[in-house]
């Protein structure tokens, strides 16, 4: 009878066998810290959310570290988990993006990133991302957000060589729902960004536009050779860091 | 849909306490569930596994509990959910435990 009980306790048991006392949960590759800002979190005192009790990741005294400090202020860390079952434990439990209020903002990043370009994983990086108007694209926000953190959190947003015995470090840092006024945004942050140099910059060139390739097909589901750009929407477009800060003036976008 | 759950779900500690797999070709799915893609996984080292899209989106509406450690959403001006099941009237009578402290 003993035997039987610990040969029972031994027997790996998933949610799926049993959703109340399962004793095996699914890693993913990489621990995940969801943030979020709001006008309602602006400037709010809040000794007792998790942004104080939350390891902080050391900023460097740097004007850049100091500015992200200033940007960090009203940015509050949620939660912080590293497996399939606290995913959708978050997930279940907050707002999807279309009942966000407006100037709010998702952020998931792998933890240790905080998600301001000052963050030395984020710094030399860029983004993909696409800009969707609002009173058309309420039904789908919600999908494609999800889709966007199902692809990140299961590491299949970077195509990897799948024959490579060493496979590169992840290009991913994080990705970033943003509700404003008219429109939505979906953002995919890359630790790296082609300078257009040539050379071994070509292959991350490449790499990158993989990224943006199965952001915009198999997580936002649009047809490959699709044109998105309209009144307040954008093609799948990638930009670094650095050239956002030009406003625009010579920045390379690169468009999939 | 209509069965109530006791309000001292179970499901927290076991999201807690479960252990991490480290070898997920020693999982067996029930009948009906979807395993990983394989090719996803072929050179995985112990822990760091990825996953497909189709088997994530299983767990969805399974693991519905409140992970212990979500704060309450109102304290970082983050309206709570409008659950897709019914929420009592009132609202102030009915928290979760773990929102309430």
């Amino acid at each position: 009878q003993e035997v039987d009980m610990e040969a029972q306790e031994q027997k790996i048991r998933t949610v799926f066998e049993d959703p109340k006392s399962f004793n095996v949960k699914h890693p993913l590759y990489s621990a995940w810290t969801l943030w979020f800002d709001s006008p309602a979190t602006k400037g709010r005192n809040l000794p007792q959310t998790p942004m104080s009790s939350f390891p902080q990741t050391p900023v460097p005294q740097t004007p850049g570290g100091v500015a992200a400090l200033g940007w960090m202020e009203d940015i509050k860390s949620v939660i912080t988990f590293d497996s399939v079952e606290e995913f959708w434990g978050v997930y279940n439990n907050i707002v999807p993006p279309s009942k966000l209020p407006n100037k709010a903002n998702y952020y998931l990043f792998k933890q240790g990133i905080i998600p301001a370009w000052e963050d030395e994983a984020n710094k030399n990086g860029g983004k993909w991302s696409i800009q969707l108007p609002k009173g058309k694209n309420e039904r789908f926000i919600d999908t494609m957000w999800l889709n966007t953190m199902l692809a990140a959190i299961g590491e299949t947003l970077d195509p990897l060589p799948e024959d490579g015995e060493e496979q590169p470090a992840s290009l991913i840092t994080g990705v970033i729902v943003s509700a404003r006024p008219q429109f939505f945004r979906v953002s995919i942050w890359t630790r790296s960004a082609p300078s257009g140099a040539g050379g071994e910059d070509d292959a991350l060139r490449e790499r990158i536009e993989g990224v943006g390739r199965v952001f915009k097909t198999y997580v936002l589901g649009y047809p490959e050779a699709q044109k998105l750009a309209g009144p307040l929407a954008t093609e799948v477009e990638f930009l670094s860091h650095k050239d956002s800060e030009k406003k625009g003036k010579q920045a390379k976008k690169i468009i999939v | 849909s209509g069965t109530k759950q006791p309000i001292a779900a179970p499901l927290p500690s076991a999201l807690a306490t479960a252990r991490i797999i480290e070898d997920l070709g020693s999982v067996q799915y029930p009948e009906g569930i979807k395993s990983p893609r394989v090719e996803l996984n072929v050179n995985a080292k112990q822990g760091k596994f990825r996953y497909d899209r189709d088997f994530l989106l299983q767990f969805m509406a399974i693991c519905r509990e409140k992970p212990d450690s979500l704060p309450p959403l109102d304290a970082i001006g983050l309206e709570p959910a409008d659950q897709n099941y019914p929420m009592s009237r009132g609202g102030s009578g009915r928290r979760s435990s773990s929102a309430a402290m």
